[in-house]
């Protein structure tokens, strides 16, 4: 089955839910207002907002570790982990951009991802087509197919809720045994150290509480102000993608505690005991004070510019550099990347920016990009 | 990609447009309006010259022709029919637009190429010096005021504040004029890309055809502003197939809603045209 009809059905499903959320709950269309206010707050002054976080995460018991590459956070990573442990990922794609899977699994770990549509591509060996639903690219057909080829005990013509089934049995042993759960972060609130994470499926809230160590990686920019606009980024994440109200949002704050003897707080309590977060870099700080292309920095990876693009319909994950495909994407290249070519791509076709949550100007970006791809050659 | 630029800027530096072409194509279709004038028609080639684009298209990336530039220009001339469509049309807006009382003047040969596509590439510091050139040549010439009938040369010339000082007033033909013709019958819209999403004359024109009795076959997930898609033309020169596959599925989708289609952009009606199953018409040969 091929991607075009793999698409088709994502917009068909897609497109309509998001207009009834907007519709139905118009707060979130202020909510979003505020927090493109407060995440240029932070862009204007990444630096300040990094050491606040920093110390926030300190105070509340967690381990912060601040990275400029890649390199350094498989290397902070690779020391919390060591080998021989079961790691579970709670669907990150900053984890992705780290290359933390094969990182970890080349050490000698057993690695399992969680999110349903990296579990596939991981059992697919295929990078994410999409940077909230990176199995976009593959039909229903094609993920029975997968997982009755690597799994084993699927009948054939099995419906969806079946699929999903027997990839719930075989990681529920997982979520048991892991040692690591490692999961990305939707915001950062810098007053508090808390992160904000936000799904459906119940993975991501098994990986931050039941293993011993959770490792939360994040970009720079996911860091807002305070909890408060990190609890918005969460409710305008999940509008926009399609899925409102979301089934879960987990909020994390150092290891798990209790104060029930006494009142004498102490660590660890039911979750985990060490809480780390990383803070990345790679390309971000440069690009938050470069004008031309700050406003990359606001995207909240909603996923909905790629589904209005001309471009993207036709490429899906071939445009760009996973896991930045789509519009967001070629931006997203050359901020991590460094590379301008995807951008010359982009047709200006425009409705990426007329649906952009945080009303980037996703073409005029990406013109300045184009222009950068002009100027090296 | 080095190629198409230096294509471009060889063909501007040598005909005066992005690619070979003989300027009394660019030219011929008037000779009733005066040289001179504060306020001008400003056509930049653009539907006299795009029916060229399916013959360059049969040589792929413009890369490919790169060694072929002044042979080509002997090539690159639109099929007659074509051409006098593109002629009829210009002169159906020169005469509404003369309706409502405006002096209108055209620089014939001597009109420059808005600098478009050097824009849309990206390649702004060559679009700055285009621009800069472009403005020079107008205010010598006491332009005041100009009259685009294309998105691109007008997003292009709107732009040129941004990168040159420019006195000289940009309005599209759809800003100046009223339908002449009553027109029975339904066609489905596809919106230029620019008009719709970049400089705000999609209800413009919108209530320009309505007002001629077309009644509009729309749906929100394929004509509304949000969700209707490009037709691919602005990417035909960086990857010819990518373009030709997004025309595929945008005319695919408008024939769901009809087999009478409406463009309001040269480009868009020589990508589409192809692949749109039924009759394809500029909104200027329908309602003027």
């Amino acid at each position: 089955m091929s991607w075009d009809v793999a698409i088709s059905r994502a917009v068909q499903n897609n497109l309509p839910r998001v207009y009834k959320n907007l519709e139905n709950f118009p707060y979130v269309l202020d909510l979003a207002r505020q927090l493109r206010e407060a995440k240029m707050e932070v862009i204007r002054n990444m630096e300040k907002y990094v050491e606040m976080t920093v110390e926030s995460v300190k105070r509340i018991g967690g381990i912060p570790h601040v990275v400029n590459t890649v390199d350094e956070a498989r290397d902070v990573v690779g020391k919390i982990v060591g080998t021989g442990k079961t790691v579970i990922f709670g669907k990150s794609m900053v984890a992705y951009e780290m290359g933390l899977r094969d990182f970890l699994k080349e050490r000698n770990n057993e690695v399992w991802e969680t999110d349903l549509g990296e579990f596939l591509i991981q059992l697919a060996n295929e990078p994410p087509s999409h940077i909230i639903a990176p199995a976009v690219h593959m039909s229903k057909e094609r993920a029975e197919h997968l997982v009755r080829d690597k799994l084993g005990d699927l009948r054939k013509g099995a419906t969806h809720e079946e699929i999903v089934n027997k990839v719930r049995e075989f990681l529920r042993e997982k979520f048991l045994k892991a040692d690591i759960g490692i999961t990305g972060a939707n915001a950062v609130a810098a007053d508090t150290g808390s992160i904000i994470l936000v799904e459906n499926e119940g993975n991501i809230r098994f990986t931050t509480v039941s293993p011993p160590i959770h490792i939360a990686v994040a970009g720079f920019e996911k860091i807002v102000p305070t909890l408060y606009h990190a609890m918005i980024e969460a409710l305008v994440q999940a509008a926009y993608a399609g899925l409102y109200p979301p089934t879960y949002i987990n909020l994390t704050s150092g290891p798990s505690s209790t104060g029930d003897i006494e009142m004498k707080r102490v660590s660890p309590a039911h979750g985990p005991k060490e809480f780390h977060l990383i803070l990345l870099d790679n390309g971000r700080l440069d690009a938050s004070k470069n004008p031309d292309l700050m406003e990359a920095l606001l995207c909240i990876r909603c996923g909905r510019c790629h589904l209005h693009c001309p471009v993207y319909r036709v490429m899906g994950g071939r445009w760009g550099i996973p896991p930045f495909t789509g519009p967001m994407g070629a931006m997203w290249s050359y901020v991590t990347h460094k590379d301008p070519k995807p951008a010359t791509l982009c047709t200006h076709s425009g409705g990426c920016k007329e649906v952009c949550p945080m009303k980037i100007n996703i073409p005029r970006v990406l013109e300045k990009i184009k222009h950068v791809y002009f100027k090296r050659s | 990609m080095e190629g198409l630029r230096s294509l471009l800027l060889e063909s501007l530096s040598r005909y005066g447009m992005p690619f070979p072409v003989d300027k009394k194509v660019c030219s011929s279709w008037t000779n009733e309006l005066p040289r001179n004038g504060s306020t001008i028609i400003f056509t930049s080639c653009m539907y006299q010259i795009e029916p060229v684009v399916p013959i360059l298209s049969k040589f792929g990336p413009y890369t490919g022709i790169l060694r072929g530039v002044a042979s080509l220009a002997k090539m690159v001339k639109p099929p007659k029919e074509e051409l006098e469509r593109a002629y009829r049309i210009l002169n159906n807006i020169v005469k509404a637009i003369k309706r409502k009382g405006v002096d209108l003047a055209y620089l014939y040969e001597e009109e420059p190429y808005s600098g478009a596509v050097l824009l849309e590439m990206g390649m702004l510091d060559e679009f700055a010096e285009h621009a800069r050139k472009v403005s020079e040549m107008l205010k010598e010439r006491g332009i005041t005021r100009v009259i685009t009938v294309d998105p691109h040369t007008h997003n292009a010339l709107k732009r040129y504040e941004e990168f040159v000082k420019f006195d000289v007033e940009v309005v599209s033909y759809l800003e100046v004029i009223d339908p002449s013709k009553k027109v029975e019958g339904g066609f489905t819209i596809h919106d230029s890309c620019l008009y719709s999403r970049f400089l705000n004359l999609r209800e413009k024109y919108r209530s320009l055809i309505l007002n001629s009795g077309i009644s509009l076959k729309e749906d929100f997930f394929v004509t509304g502003r949000e969700t209707s898609t490009c037709c691919g033309g602005p990417i035909g020169g960086v990857d010819p197939k990518l373009s030709e596959e997004i025309a595929k599925r945008r005319a695919s989708e408008l024939n769901r809603l009809s087999d009478k289609l409406l463009v309001v952009c040269p480009i868009c009606y020589v990508t589409l045209s192809p692949h749109f199953k039924g009759e394809v018409k500029d909104v200027a040969e329908v309602i003027l």
